[in-house]
């Protein structure tokens, strides 16, 4: 049910996504997350259309790791802001991060050579049920998604609104 | 010579080898492939690499620029970081004005390289009309692709972006070949302009480029300025231009 990918880029570097649906305890895992005492990036599903729109989030955010080049405190926020349209850091985490009414969850892992991801753990802590990464586009909020990335009609015709945003995710730095 | 010598030992096909006696020729060395899964060679010019392979699951093309040793460092990292700004900032208004043109996924910053969607199983415009020329089809399908490609040209015109290399192996057409959809490709020597001097030369750039590699082609190109000119709104400044260019172009001094 998780989805697993290696970064090709970064050999070693594993993605781990987890999606959690009838959340009940967003609050908690919000400050669990804030605090830092619990690992990953926690991401409102709402905003989300594919799990190659993270992948190309964590991709992004972990080159900028790596070179020492990035724009926020640590890797997972990285990862929430590099699925922001534009470069304002607040802004990227009240639109993608979890917040206190949310009601499902996707949870981003990265790990390093070697080390593996204990799902069970993760999901103990949170009050809700793993669902398939298929469920992505049912949670996906389209109209919201296309007003916060400024979708223009006539790119509507030339391709998939996962198209629209990768493309903006991955030029925002360079306008 | 020194650091030259010393990248170029590391790399492969390196001939600075030869004792420092003779003039240091900087080979222009390679990048290292990138490790994607089923990676391909598809072409290696003399601006970059270009390769195929999947990234994140995706099939991707990944541009890795050449470095030219023979630059100074700090011009050669200027210029190879503003072409590949260039190439990012040109491929998203493209997009954002509804002009096909390859998504981005990811830019390199460090070694100015660009990570885009791979058009699978399109062909260069420039193969499609080779080959219907050779099998000797109808010219009837060649006028059409002209006029899909005057209306496109004069869209991406029309927002003001030069493309800087129009060929007819930069423009693809998506699979299947009859829907004639096109897509431009290869936006690293573009830029931003609204002077009819410049797409004047786009346009120009693209008649020398078809006119030499596609033998009998004067119609076809006829009939992509014609529909051109009927698709853009600031077309007949442009067309003028290009009569001026015409008459500008090279080897054309009138002394005898």
């Amino acid at each position: 049910m998780a989805v697993r990918h290696q970064l090709e880029l970064f050999p070693g570097c594993g993605v781990t996504l987890l999606l959690f649906d009838r959340l009940r305890n967003a609050a908690a895992l919000r400050k669990k997350a804030m605090e830092g005492s619990m690992e990953g990036a926690f991401i409102n599903p709402a905003m989300i259309v594919d799990p190659f729109q993270i992948l190309v989030a964590v991709n992004k955010a972990v080159h900028l790791h790596k070179i020492g080049k990035m724009k926020t405190r640590t890797l997972y926020s990285e990862i929430i802001f590099s699925l922001s349209p534009n470069n304002n850091i607040s802004d990227a985490f009240k639109k993608f991060g979890i917040s206190d009414s949310d009601t499902a969850v996707l949870i981003v892992l990265v790990t390093d050579e070697g080390k593996t991801v204990n799902v069970e753990d993760i999901a103990s802590q949170v009050e809700g049920q793993q669902v398939s990464l298929d469920e992505l586009p049912r949670l996906a909020d389209t109209a919201k998604i296309k007003k916060l990335y400024k979708i223009t009609p006539q790119e509507e015709k030339i391709g998939t609104l996962l198209d629209s945003i990768v493309c903006r995710m991955s030029t925002k730095d360079v306008l | 010579a020194g650091p030259a010598m010393a990248e170029a030992g590391a790399a492969g096909p390196a001939m600075a080898e030869a004792g420092a006696a003779g003039p240091v020729v900087a080979e222009a060395v390679p990048p290292p492939p990138p490790p994607l899964p089923g990676l391909q060679l598809v072409r290696q010019g003399a601006e970059a690499c270009v390769y195929r392979g999947l990234f994140l699951g995706r099939a991707a093309v990944a541009k890795l620029r050449i470095p030219k040793r023979y630059r100074h460092p700090a011009l050669e990292e200027r210029l190879s970081r503003r072409r590949t700004a260039q190439e990012a900032r040109s491929l998203l208004r493209c997009r954002r004005a509804g002009i096909s043109a390859p998504v981005v996924y990811f830019v390199d910053y460090v070694t100015n390289s660009i990570y885009l969607e791979d058009i699978v199983d399109s062909i260069t415009v420039q193969d499609h009309i080779n080959s219907l020329q050779q099998s000797g089809n109808d010219t009837s399908s060649l006028l059409i692709l002209a006029e899909k490609m005057g209306e496109l040209l004069a869209r991406m015109h029309d927002e003001d972006l030069i493309h800087g290399d129009l060929t007819t192996s930069n423009i693809l057409l998506r699979p299947p070949t009859e829907k004639l959809d096109l897509v431009l490709i290869d936006f690293g020597l573009s830029f931003i302009s609204g002077l009819p001097e410049d797409k004047g030369v786009d346009l120009y750039v693209l008649e020398k480029a078809f006119l030499s590699t596609h033998p009998d082609t004067e119609a076809m190109f006829k009939t992509l300025l014609k529909t051109y000119a009927a698709t853009s709104k600031k077309s007949g400044p442009v067309i003028k231009r290009l009569d001026e260019v015409r008459l500008r172009g090279r080897k054309r001094s009138m002394v005898g």
